[in-house]
């Protein structure tokens, strides 16, 4: 029997928080986000005294935007985090405007981070920080990440309304007109789409919903006021949840599309949907898939091992952010709210991890014994 | 796509600048072990954006850093800034971002530059869009970044004439498509070709339960065919065509769970069965001898909870409301 490898995760967000490898140049941008995962997991594996919290917070910090003696807050220019020194420059003679290119998923990073090592977010300047975000919503309600334009959608909704919660003060945002633009984007299916238009999508369906209940428009159970209709549609919004979880025990983000570990935490929104099943009997389930999903991690961290040492040609910079994320929110749920042990979600979550762990190493076998994978099956969309 | 053999600091028309040095600052997180010719051009980079030069050069020099980090979003907006200094010929700079949004078709950044450049060029750009997503969808049919600009296109400039007939091709090819069905529905309620939804419904009703019918469990044509009626249940339920698709399934495979699914919301919404489709139910009924005496709904939550184990908790909860309703 395989125990959950509890000391080879700390090691590998030990290993992360010392350097990455130079693949992980393309996400250099994310720098803050890649620091996110590495103190957030090792937070969650109740690891963080290996870290010095004093020096992140010190780096945290430095990224973040101070307006200039000079500067008028009035022009739009956004007072946040940047998320990496290539975006930063605080060199005294930059002549470009844009010299300032703070991010509102950076400041999310950059707040989550300071949050979990305890820094009172009391003592950063969050006045201009919010003062400027509000300056980054759009005419239809929706968040622009940047003020040097970027694409906007319902990511950067949910970023706006996490950087208010943090800081609990909602001045940094028209709660009512990033309401509108969520509900323009819900679909006929009941998903949320990332824009007004798009296809119903896992990720646009959690940024949709947790937006709202942080902002306060929905509240925790909602499927008991599944008849109440003033904001979203919820019974067709829970059909569209419950639907995304296919055969092989996973979590598709959209209809007719394969399974992938990353939408068992999107798919996290029916915590709040579907509270109310809790007393079925999931406690069995989760106790029986318990060792094929520790076995499953342990895999997936020998991926990024195996990666890292050049076994195999797995790129670690696209592996680690997402099993990075995986093992952050499966051991953020199981050992931080031991309670929700014997939740549905939890339960569905962590069969469909196993499960689909199982399918994707299939996968690579295939690949790697036969130098193909048939694609033209309905599991592979 | 041409780029440098060597790094920046090899280019003559580089010579008299000094890079700046990344600075990673006080006790870095995460740092990362920089290959040496991605760090060259970051620091070539960085000492042409802070005295704000618009050249040629630092044209050149934006290509190469977009070449080995497509996701910086602030080399693209210095390149945006140097080619609305230069007037740079767009159609030339459309061209050079296609190159690399093939290579990178899910990168946000390179999807951003083409809309800034679409928006730019205007409608008579329109077609080029098209054909580009298209190239783009044939190689992967779901890409979300490819349909969320070809929907932007349609809506900022135009080229509505041949989208329908595009999304009946896609079915086609995959009738699977939840993107392709995603986009049917964008055309029939935004085309202003089209009359909107209330003129196409009864030709989209029809097309839709040729698609159901021939792979009833394909999800998708049941999910658009209830969303033809959306905010409407009253019309889905007098629309005897729908009732009758579910059962029509139903006589064939009564595990189909879309069909139940939807029966269940048409029973409650206030369908009436006629005898003949309550005698339809009986051989249900008495293969599940629990539901002798239950109202239509329950039955179907029933056979429910039997045939879509997945969510047999989600039919119970469902059926437990129904009795609270009724």
């Amino acid at each position: 029997m395989q125990n959950f490898e509890g000391l080879h995760h700390v090691a590998f967000f030990d290993a992360i928080a010392m350097e990455l490898p130079g693949e992980y140049a393309s996400q250099e941008v994310n720098h803050l986000t890649l620091a996110y995962f590495a103190v957030g997991g090792l937070s969650l594996l109740r690891e963080l005294d290996r870290i010095n919290k004093d020096e992140i917070t010190k780096w945290v910090l430095s990224f973040q935007v101070h307006p200039e003696a000079n500067d008028d807050i009035d022009v739009g220019l956004f007072y946040g985090f940047c998320g990496s020194r290539s975006t930063q420059f605080p060199l005294p003679n930059v002549k470009d405007p844009c010299r300032n290119v703070s991010h509102l998923a950076s400041t999310y990073s950059a707040l989550a981070i300071l949050k979990i090592i305890g820094y009172d977010l009391a003592n950063i300047d969050f006045k201009t920080l919010l003062l400027s975000l509000k300056k980054l919503q759009q005419p239809d309600g929706s968040f622009m990440p940047t003020h040097i334009g970027a694409e906007t959608d319902l990511r950067f909704v949910y970023c706006a309304a996490a950087i208010c919660s943090m800081l609990d003060d909602w001045t940094g945002m028209d709660m009512l007109k990033a309401k509108e633009y969520i509900l323009n984007c819900q679909s006929y299916d009941g998903g949320f789409g990332m824009v007004p238009g798009s296809e119903s999508h896992g990720g646009g369906t959690f940024c949709a919903v947790a937006a709202l209940h942080l902002m306060g428009f929905i509240q925790v159970d909602l499927a008991s006021n599944i008849r109440d209709s003033s904001s979203i549609n919820i019974c067709m919004l829970l059909e569209w949840c419950l639907q995304r979880q296919v055969t092989n025990g996973g979590f598709q983000g959209r209809r007719n599309k394969p399974s992938d570990t990353c939408y068992a935490f999107w798919a996290q929104v029916l915590y709040y949907a579907v509270l109310t099943l809790r007393e079925s009997g999931h406690k069995a389930v989760y106790a029986a898939v318990e060792r094929p999903l520790q076995f499953a991690q342990t895999a997936a961290i020998m991926e990024i091992l195996h990666g890292l040492v050049g076994l195999v040609r797995s790129p670690v910079s696209a592996t680690l952010p997402q099993i990075g994320s995986r093992l952050f929110l499966t051991w953020g749920v199981l050992w931080s709210f031991p309670e929700t042990q014997s939740h549905l979600l939890v339960t569905t979550l962590v069969i469909s991890w196993s499960i689909t762990e199982i399918i994707r190493y299939s996968f690579f076998g295939m690949k790697e014994a036969f130098g193909f994978v048939r694609t033209k099956t309905r599991v592979w969309g | 796509m041409e780029h440098a053999k060597s790094g920046p600091s090899s280019w003559p028309e580089l010579a008299d600048v000094v890079p700046v040095p990344h600075d990673d600052g006080p006790s870095p997180v995460v740092p990362i072990a920089y290959r040496d010719d991605f760090r060259e051009v970051m620091d070539y980079f960085r000492a042409l954006y802070v005295t704000g030069e618009r050249s040629p050069r630092a044209l050149r020099l934006t290509a190469e850093a977009i070449e080995l980090n497509p996701g910086n979003y602030t080399v693209w907006h210095f390149r945006r800034l140097i080619l609305e200094a230069l007037d740079f010929d767009l159609l030339e700079e459309m061209k050079f971002v296609g190159k690399i949004a093939e290579c990178n078709p899910k990168n946000y950044q390179i999807w951003h530059h083409k809309r800034w450049l679409a928006e730019k060029l205007g409608p008579d750009i329109a077609n080029k869009e098209h054909e580009f997503t298209m190239k783009i969808l044939a190689i992967d049919a779901k890409n979300y970044h490819a349909w969320s600009h070809r929907q932007w296109v349609l809506q900022a400039l135009g080229g509505w004439e041949t989208e329908l007939e595009y999304c009946n091709q896609l079915l086609k090819e995959d009738v699977f498509n939840n993107s392709a069905w995603n986009q049917r529905y964008f055309v029939i309620t935004r085309s202003p070709l089209l009359g909107g939804l209330t003129v196409v419904r009864d030709s989209e009703v029809d097309y839709t339960i040729e698609a159901i019918l021939a792979n009833p469990q394909n999800e998708s044509p049941w999910r658009y065919l209830k969303g033809l009626y959306k905010g409407e249940n009253n019309l889905l339920v007098d629309d005897e065509r729908i009732s009758g698709v579910c059962f029509k399934v139903l006589k064939n495979d009564w595990t189909c769970v879309f069909a139940l699914s939807l029966l269940l919301d048409l029973l409650c919404t206030g369908l009436q069965l006629s005898d003949e489709l309550k005698s339809t139910l009986e051989p249900i009924r008495s293969s599940h001898p629990e539901t002798a005496d239950a109202d239509p709904a329950t039955v179907v939550c029933c056979i429910l909870q039997k045939c879509d184990p997945l969510r047999v908790n989600y039919w119970s909860w469902f059926k437990a409301t129904l009795s609270q309703i009724s």
